[in-house]
């Protein structure tokens, strides 16, 4: 059998806000191998970014374990968790999250220039990379220049600049229509294949699960099934209502 | 039900009262919500409010406070304001005036006064006997002695006293006398026994006949058989210790070279006198009474302190007109001068006006940055459907309230700062008992505290409403996708706005003063130093345009510095480049402040250092030599010159031969010397001389027996040139010397200016001219003088050299630590701190609110930029590189900032010295040259620029420390 890419064991993340505690993650397992392109499906609330943040070092968990590679994150360095984030992962958020002083090129050339990149290198590429999502004519472009869909091409280029191995994507279509969501998702699935990356997303839209390799389904800030290849595996209707396998309200 | 009562509405009037109720009571609940909440940007700006206010009110009560202080103590420290005489010598019409006066409503007491000489030793003179000069007379071994005498009456001796420190008694009864220490001092001598109160002599008062130094050589003049008094009793011996008395305006030319003075006086009783002395003095002796008179200090302050010299000078028309025989002296000048010192002295006190402006700048960008803040409140509740009106309501309550809070606090500081600031004075420890005193005589205008008001709240609250307006208008534009270009302009256009309203309101201001000023002003000199401090404000306001349009300049050169930034920062270059073109959320934000900060931080201490370093090299000048020594008593010059030359440690010593004479028209004080020991010894300057060095025109006047060194003034007035003749007259009333002109002269160390009055030198407006010695010496026959310049060896023992002259001559006094302790600027500076000290506290005051700003600006910054950090962060950005990112831009922009501002400051200072002047010196001896004190100003600067450095620290790491999984979630 082959070694798991990334495992995770007994992740429970917890956060105390105003004398109230929250458990958003309980103490979900999985695992992930290399090449995999994982949906991360669940409703609002069920601790799908919260599993992303964790994985991709940018939030700590309150218990459990996840070996990246073999190697257990938990254990890393400040110093280490920021170079697993610079050169092993590529996040795409939501929100986009684009500095809006910058051109979208610049915006490209951000991670590399933080990854010690010379400024014209870095330039040369960041185009390059533009050209790969297709907005090679949009590279002086500032963001509030940019419709949404554009700016998650900004953000998928951004996340592959430093070719990381784990390419992790929060809801990357949330904010879009249902075209462009299958645009990006289509742009997606094509850079993981073509330079062989490990891809985790997060989606509370069944329809967009079809790319995926395997569905992991989490209710609760639990992870309640990791195996399925489609929605039928999943029980469709009961994600939709929130319902599990016997039909009671989650 | 509900919906029924909804479209049926009680009475129109009750629904309105409700409404209005309703709506008032909700926003004033959001008002006092948002006041709570935001506690500490509410506190920053009313502490900036309150700041500028009670700076502003303090200004106004301080200054009618202590002017009300000052003129009353200076009005009670002079023993009278003015004499009067008749040429008509009749009692009767004395008696007339002493009536008319008495019953004008600004005077508070007259008094009666008899002038005349008075002789010691005299018994066994013969009529015949030769006294002229003192010094000279026939029997120098048994000399005769003169003094200035009055015969005074008690009630006229209380007030005189008051100038006067005595051992013994000041109250004087039947046969007794109060004479002088330097007559007591004479008397041992001549008699050779100790003259103590209770010493028993014989003195005879004798008329005084005007100018008795001219040509007046004969004892019987003086008549003294008829008026003589025999074994009076020395009741007390006193030293002169006033400043301005019109007991010296009472003495003539002076009868001796010594008793010219109030220091070589003599009093006795009037009162005590029988109607047949009088009679004697009056009818047989000649002599006449004065009127002395007394005013009251509230009358002749009424109306400002500027019209006490008019109001005096009103007093002295009213008696002449009514008796047009009657001649009246008024010390007027001492009350100009007086009126002059503290305009100066409080017109420097407006040299804090840069730091009301930047507290006034700091509080408005506070509130630009809380409204900044509070952008996506303006949207939410525009969202929610508030129209323009209503939000500009809610925040025009919020900032009223501030603004009256800060009223209130601003009011009662002002109070306070009034009486605290003043009580600290010159000698910066505190005082309480002038606290106290202030504290009870506090004078407060309500109408200039309404205008401050009015200014300082009113253009605040404009402005930031106009802010206000413009974020809510933004709103909509946003909508609207204005390009971001287009904001810029409207911000511009806002700030543009609001420098010509704060200008309006300064141009305002001034009008108002200048009016109050136009109606009351009666002296040059005053309106000298107000022009000068309005020119201050003038160019305060053209400095912060400069610095305005400058900004603009340094945020072009920020923007294009990217090969400096990559040369420098490496790799990090490409962020500092990209943060400093934004328009938004950078540092460029500060640019403007942090040059009006800089530039004025730098003009204020190279102001006080070219005014301190100024005000020692006068200092130096005026004292002339190493050792300048005083002699209260004139002494023989060759002998004491030699005395002092024999001293160890001292090299040379010379002494001024000094004659009264005139020039055409002018009065002159002329000076002998040797010129080659005066160049040697005297401390001269470049500009001592009109286009000639020292050298040459000293050489050129030990070269010429006959040449003369005149001031400019006076070879200019003539039409002379250098090699030209000229006549000095009536040297001692009669005799006169034809001189050439070797030289003209601007001024001289240790004499002070050659033309003008200089008060540090207590000169009159006579000018004084130099001649070789042996004019005097030799031509005049006068061996005696007062005044001695020494220079010493390199090292020498000062404290040792003063003790041997004093042994030498005990009444010298060697480098007196004031020239003339008589200046009345001295006075005026126990109550207003001088102009040095305020400029350090404006200093360092400008210095703290610099470092503030920064404070708040960098949180303002780097907390709108806490999403960016965190998104750096999530893609792997180190801390440590995030935050070196960020002190890397700061340390670019300020030091980029500074290097503008400091030279921009140096500008400053050149132009502000030139208008400021007349606040800074009372007369300009030595040319002013910009002169920085290196340590003062490393202080100030550096502290600025270490102290905003080290202080940022603490908020990068404070911003660096959020969660970025909680900040990426934030709506930024």
């Amino acid at each position: 059998m082959k070694d798991a890419f990334v495992s995770v064991s007994n992740l429970s993340k917890t956060y105390v806000s105003k004398g109230e505690t929250l458990n958003v993650l309980t103490g979900t397992s999985f695992e992930i191998l290399e090449g995999e392109l994982i949906c991360l499906l669940g409703t609002s609330g069920s601790g799908k970014t919260t599993t992303l943040n964790i994985l991709a070092g940018i939030d700590r968990p309150t218990s459990g374990e996840i070996c990246y590679n073999g190697h257990n994150i938990n254990e890393w360095s400040l110093d280490y968790l920021y170079d697993y984030r610079l050169k092993e992962i590529g996040f795409i958020f939501q929100e986009f999250h684009l500095l809006e002083h910058l051109t979208s090129l610049e915006n490209v050339m951000v991670p590399l220039l933080l990854n010690d990149w010379k400024e014209e290198d870095a330039r040369e590429r960041a185009f390059n990379l533009l050209k790969q999502v297709g907005l090679a004519n949009k590279a002086m472009g500032l963001p509030n220049e940019l419709s949404s869909g554009e700016k998650q091409r900004v953000c998928v280029a951004r996340a592959i600049a430093n070719n990381p191995s784990l390419l992790i994507a929060d809801e990357p279509t949330g904010t879009l229509d249902s075209k462009t969501g299958d645009d990006i998702m289509r742009l997606l699935q094509g850079i993981s294949k073509k330079n062989k990356m490990t891809m985790v997303y997060t989606t509370h839209d069944p329809y967009l699960t079809k790319t995926a390799s395997r569905i992991f389904v989490i209710q609760k800030g639990m992870i309640v099934e990791s195996n399925a290849k489609n929605l039928e595996e999943v029980g469709y209707g009961n994600i939709i209502f929130g319902k599990n396998d016997k039909g009671e309200i989650l | 039900m509900k919906e029924v009562k909804r479209f049926n509405p009680p009475k129109k009037e009750l629904a309105l009262h409700k409404k209005l109720f309703n709506i008032l009571s909700f926003n004033l609940q959001l008002i006092f919500k948002n006041i709570r909440n935001r506690k500490r940007s509410t506190v920053i700006i009313i502490l900036g409010l309150t700041f500028s206010l009670s700076i502003l009110y303090t200004a106004s009560i301080w200054s009618l406070t202590s002017q009300k202080i000052i003129a009353d103590d200076y009005v009670e420290s002079l023993d009278y304001e003015m004499y009067v005489e008749s040429w008509q010598d009749d009692i009767e019409l004395y008696n007339h005036m002493y009536n008319f006066t008495t019953e004008d409503p600004l005077v508070e007491q007259v008094d009666w006064i008899y002038p005349a000489i008075a002789l010691f030793n005299y018994e066994d003179k013969e009529d015949t006997y030769r006294w002229f000069p003192e010094d000279n007379q026939e029997d120098m071994d048994n000399p005769l002695s003169l003094s200035n005498g009055f015969v005074i009456t008690n009630r006229a001796m209380d007030r005189i006293s008051l100038n006067l420190e005595i051992e013994g008694n000041t109250s004087l009864q039947s046969g007794e006398i109060l004479i002088s220490y330097t007559q007591a001092k004479q008397l041992e001598e001549i008699f050779n026994e100790e003259i103590t109160p209770g010493y028993k002599i014989n003195l005879a008062i004798s008329r005084r006949i005007p100018y008795a130094d001219r040509g007046e050589t004969q004892f019987q003049h003086f008549e003294i058989e008829d008026t003589t008094f025999e074994n009076y009793t020395v009741a007390g011996i006193y030293k002169f210790v006033g400043h301005n008395t019109i007991i010296d305006r009472l003495i003539g030319g002076g009868a001796t070279e010594s008793a010219g003075t109030i220091f070589d006086s003599i009093f006795f009783p009037a009162d005590v006198l029988t109607s047949y002395d009088f009679y004697r003095m009056i009818n047989w002796g000649g002599i006449f009474p004065r009127l002395l008179v007394k005013t009251n200090a509230q009358q002749l302050r009424a109306q400002g302190i500027e019209n006490m010299p008019d109001n005096l000078l009103a007093l002295r028309d009213r008696i002449q007109v009514s008796y047009y025989h009657a001649y009246c002296y008024v010390l007027d000048h001492a009350l100009s001068e007086m009126t002059n010192e503290y305009a100066r002295a409080f017109g420097s006190t407006n040299l804090f006006v840069p730091t009301i402006t930047t507290a006034v700048f700091l509080t408005y960008f506070s509130t630009q940055i809380t409204i900044k803040k509070r952008r996506e409140e303006i949207a939410f509740l525009r969202s929610k459907g508030a129209a323009s009106s209503q939000i500009i309501g809610i925040f025009f309550g919020e900032f009223f309230i501030i603004s009256f809070i800060s009223l209130i606090l601003g009011i009662g500081l002002g109070i306070l700062l009034s009486a605290l600031i003043p009580s600290f004075g010159q000698n910066q420890f505190f005082n309480r008992t002038l606290f106290n005193r202030y504290f009870m005589e506090l004078e407060i205008s309500p109408y200039d505290i309404e205008m401050l008001s009015i200014l300082i709240l009113g253009s605040y609250l404009a402005l930031t409403l106009l802010n206000v307006i413009i974020y809510v208008r933004k709103d909509i534009h946003e909508s609207m996708l204005v390009t971001q270009r287009g904001q810029e302009m409207l911000e511009i256009s806002v700030k543009i706005i609001a420098f010509v309203l704060t200008i309006a309101g300064f141009l305002f201001f001034l009008l108002l003063e200048y009016r109050k000023l136009a109606e009351n002003s009666t002296t040059f000199g005053l309106s000298l130093i107000s022009a000068s401090y309005r020119a201050l404000y003038l160019f305060i306001a053209v400095v912060f345009f400069s610095c305005y349009f400058l900004s603009l300049g340094v945020n072009f050169i920020l923007r294009n510095m990217k090969i400096i930034y990559d040369r420098i920062f490496k790799k990090s270059g490409f962020f500092i480049h990209k943060n400093m073109l934004r328009a938004r959320k950078s540092f460029t934000e500060l640019t403007f402040f942090i040059v009006v900060i800089v530039c004025l931080l730098t003009t204020i201490v190279v102001i006080r250092s070219t005014n301190i370093n100024n005000n020692n090299v006068e200092d130096d000048y005026r004292y002339g030599a190493d050792l300048r020594i005083q002699s209260l008593i004139p002494v023989n010059i060759t002998e004491f010159e030699n005395q002092i030359q024999s001293i160890e440690g001292v090299q040379s010593a010379f002494g001024f031969y000094s004659v009264k004479a005139s020039v055409r028209l002018y009065d002159v004080e002329v000076f002998g010397i040797d010129p080659l020991k005066f160049l040697q010894v005297g401390r001269w300057i470049d500009s001592s001389f009109v286009d000639m060095s020292a050298e040459t025109a000293l050489t050129q006047l030990a070269g010429n027996p006959l040449g003369v060194i005149m001031s400019n003034f006076l070879v200019e007035r003539f039409r002379k040139n250098i090699g030209d003749p000229i006549t000095v007259q009536d040297i001692r009333g009669g005799t006169y010397e034809d001189l050439i002109i070797a030289a003209s002269i601007n001024s001289a160390p240790g004499l002070g200016v050659a033309h003008g009055y200089d008060p540090k030198m207590n000169r009159e407006v006579t000018e004084w001219v130099l001649v070789n010695k042996e004019i005097i010496k030799y031509s005049l026959g006068i061996n005696n003088g007062s005044l001695f310049l020494a220079t010493t060896e390199e090292n020498a023992d000062i404290e040792y050299i003063s003790e041997e002259i004093k042994k030498i001559n005990p009444f010298a006094v060697v480098n007196p630590e004031k020239i003339n302790p008589d200046y009345i600027g001295y006075f005026i500076n126990e109550h207003i701190p001088p102009a040095n000290n305020i400029l350090l506290v404006g200093a360092i005051f400008v210095n703290i609110i610099g470092i503030v700003y920064i404070f708040i600006s960098t949180d303002f910054v780097l907390e709108q930029r806490r999403k960016e950090n965190a998104v750096l962060l999530a893609l792997g950005g180190k801390q440590s590189k995030v935050r070196k990112n960020i002190v890397n831009e700061i340390l670019s922009f300020m030091t980029t900032t500074f290097a503008i501002g400091i030279p921009l400051g140096f500008l400053g200072s050149i132009v502000t010295l030139t208008f400021i002047k007349p606040l800074l010196m009372t007369r300009e001896v030595i040319p002013v040259t910009l002169h920085v004190s290196p340590l003062i100003f490393i202080i100030m600067i550096i502290s600025l620029f270490a102290a905003s450095l080290i202080g940022i620290i603490p908020i990068i790491r404070k911003q660096m420390k959020y969660e970025i999984v909680h900040e990426l979630r934030a709506v930024v």
